[in-house]
């Protein structure tokens, strides 16, 4: 089975240097720029969320990028897979790093990264050129991901308050489902011989924006973060990718037909 | 700072059995008959869906079961066995629903394409496959292996998980409980995707030639849950 690309590199579009700096930029721009300015007012717990999106962009084009090779198994797995390590990876930078968690975090998914591309290939054998670099990618932007959407739920990054508010009520469950689903569901949804960087972005983006609403109902319950500036950004982002998403969609389809409403019974005598 | 090398020290014997459930864990997802998207159209022997979520729903349960079990007893083995029957019933459960499902509705035979006559029962296989399939359904064989997969399954998320619980730490109760599960979790979805790169996404049992390919994934998943156990423990051990 080879449920996944048609086994070549995927091409066109944004070059993924500039991608890999915006998720990495964006990304602990986001978490910094969350945590401090929530010092000032909660309502900017927002950017967190605003990193996460950038995170969630980055991790999506790395996994169309690895996943056109076909891995054997489906696109999903990649995406859990990036959440497993950056979940690992996010608690023990948060929890030594201080004020430097979100760097720590983002340089422990990267080695762990890193260390299963080459076992990959090295081991496993799968033989696909760009997977110790995709792998490094997918774990930092899942990492980054995790961090955007704390900052966006408590205000900070400081281990106390992420694990009172995130990882004791299990709302990181909730992280790591969505922000897994936000990373592995842009290619999932795309692939194909048609399918376009644009596109698949625009999905990225999309999904990004419904974990940041899922982050801004959970900012609710807690002191640091308000809740409605990241509930209304989310909605609004998500409407234009959504919007947008529907017109590259109209864009690349040979045509596009309404079929109407099922037949009623007495249609069909 | 946080005393790195003293609580490594200190918990050396829980990196050990860490590294020892994530080994367990790539060893289990070979036994799970897998077949993904082919099996759900009914074209190839296993359960209908990927590796990582049949690797996922039964190692969770096992990781719930074992939880609920350490919440009232202090026996590591009880843990452990608790986390192993909790997840080897989870897997039954869906491959007795998927049988009757591929039996009652799709209408096919459970058979096996790999070999000719199910190891187990001694009946014949390759008369049942149909034409163009690489088998369905799932024979004898393919059920008894998926229960030891999800019993290792189990065994190694539960072991995880205890290992995590038991590190020395300044947490609460009830912080530790929630960081030693979402880390128990963390490893768990890394080691399942691993050998299921490993097999190529789909298998059918023990009885497949792919299995002999395990060694391969356990090594690589050493590695990669030794590195995971450092940095769980000293995340859990430093504060």
């Amino acid at each position: 089975m080879s449920a996944g690309g048609a086994g070549g590199e995927a091409t066109g579009g944004i070059p993924q240097n500039k991608l890999i700096a915006l998720g990495t930029l964006g990304g602990l721009a986001g978490a910094y720029g969350g945590h401090f300015l929530s010092v000032a007012s909660p309502a900017f717990a927002f950017i967190g969320a605003l990193g996460a999106i950038c995170a969630i962009v980055w991790g999506g084009a790395a996994v169309r990028r690895v996943a056109s090779y076909g891995l054997g198994t489906g696109v999903p797995s990649i995406g859990m897979m990036a959440l497993g390590m950056g979940v690992v990876a996010s608690m023990f930078g948060l929890a030594v790093g201080g004020i430097a968690g979100p760097i720590v975090a983002f340089i422990t998914a990267a080695i762990i990264g890193l260390v299963i591309g080459v076992l990959a290939n090295k081991v496993l054998g799968m033989g696909i050129p760009i997977m110790e670099q995709s792998m490094t990618e997918i774990a930092g932007a899942g990492a980054l991901t995790i961090i955007g959407l704390s900052v966006a739920m408590t205000g900070t990054f400081m281990f106390d308050a992420v694990l009172e508010t995130v990882v004791a009520t299990g709302y990181i469950a909730v992280i790591f489902i969505a922000g897994g689903m936000a990373i592995l569901h842009p290619f999932n949804a795309n692939l194909g011989p048609d399918e376009k960087q644009d596109r698949t972005l625009m999905t990225g983006v999309e999904k990004g924006a419904i974990t940041m609403v899922v982050a801004g109902i959970v900012a609710t319950v807690a002191d640091g973060a308000s809740a409605i500036p990241s509930i209304l950004i989310g909605v609004i982002i998500w409407y234009i990718a959504f919007s947008k998403y529907v017109k590259l969609v109209n864009r690349d389809a040979y045509k596009v037909l309404g079929t109407g409403l099922l037949p009623t019974e007495e249609e069909l005598e | 700072m946080i005393d790195v090398a003293g609580i490594i020290a200190e918990n050396i014997l829980y990196i050990a059995m860490v590294t020892l459930g994530g080994m367990l864990i790539s060893w289990s997802v070979h036994f799970v008959p897998v077949g993904g998207a082919p099996a759900a159209m009914a074209q190839a022997t296993g359960i209908g869906t990927g590796t990582v979520q049949l690797a996922a729903g039964a190692g969770l349960t096992g990781l719930v079961t074992a939880g609920a079990v350490m919440a009232v007893s202090d026996s590591p083995l009880l843990v452990v066995a608790s986390g192993g029957v909790g997840a080897m019933i989870m897997i039954s459960v869906t491959m007795i629903v998927g049988t009757w499902v591929y039996v009652y509705g799709v209408g096919v035979p459970p058979a096996s394409a790999k070999v000719d006559y199910d190891p187990i029962t001694k009946d014949r296989q390759d008369i049942y496959v149909s034409q163009g399939t690489e088998g369905h359904g799932l024979p004898t064989v393919s059920y008894v292996s998926g229960v030891i997969g999800g019993a290792l399954g189990g065994l190694g998320g539960s072991v995880i998980y205890y290992s995590l619980m038991s590190t020395s730490t300044g947490l609460t109760q009830s912080n530790l409980v929630a960081l030693a599960s979402i880390f128990a979790v963390g490893i768990f979805f890394v080691n399942a995707v691993i050998p299921s790169y490993n097999i190529g996404g789909t298998i059918e049992g023990f009885h497949d030639p792919k299995f002999k390919k395990w060694p391969k994934a356990v090594l690589a998943s050493f590695v990669a849950t030794l590195m995971c156990a450092f940095v769980g423990i000293i995340t859990i051990g430093g504060l």
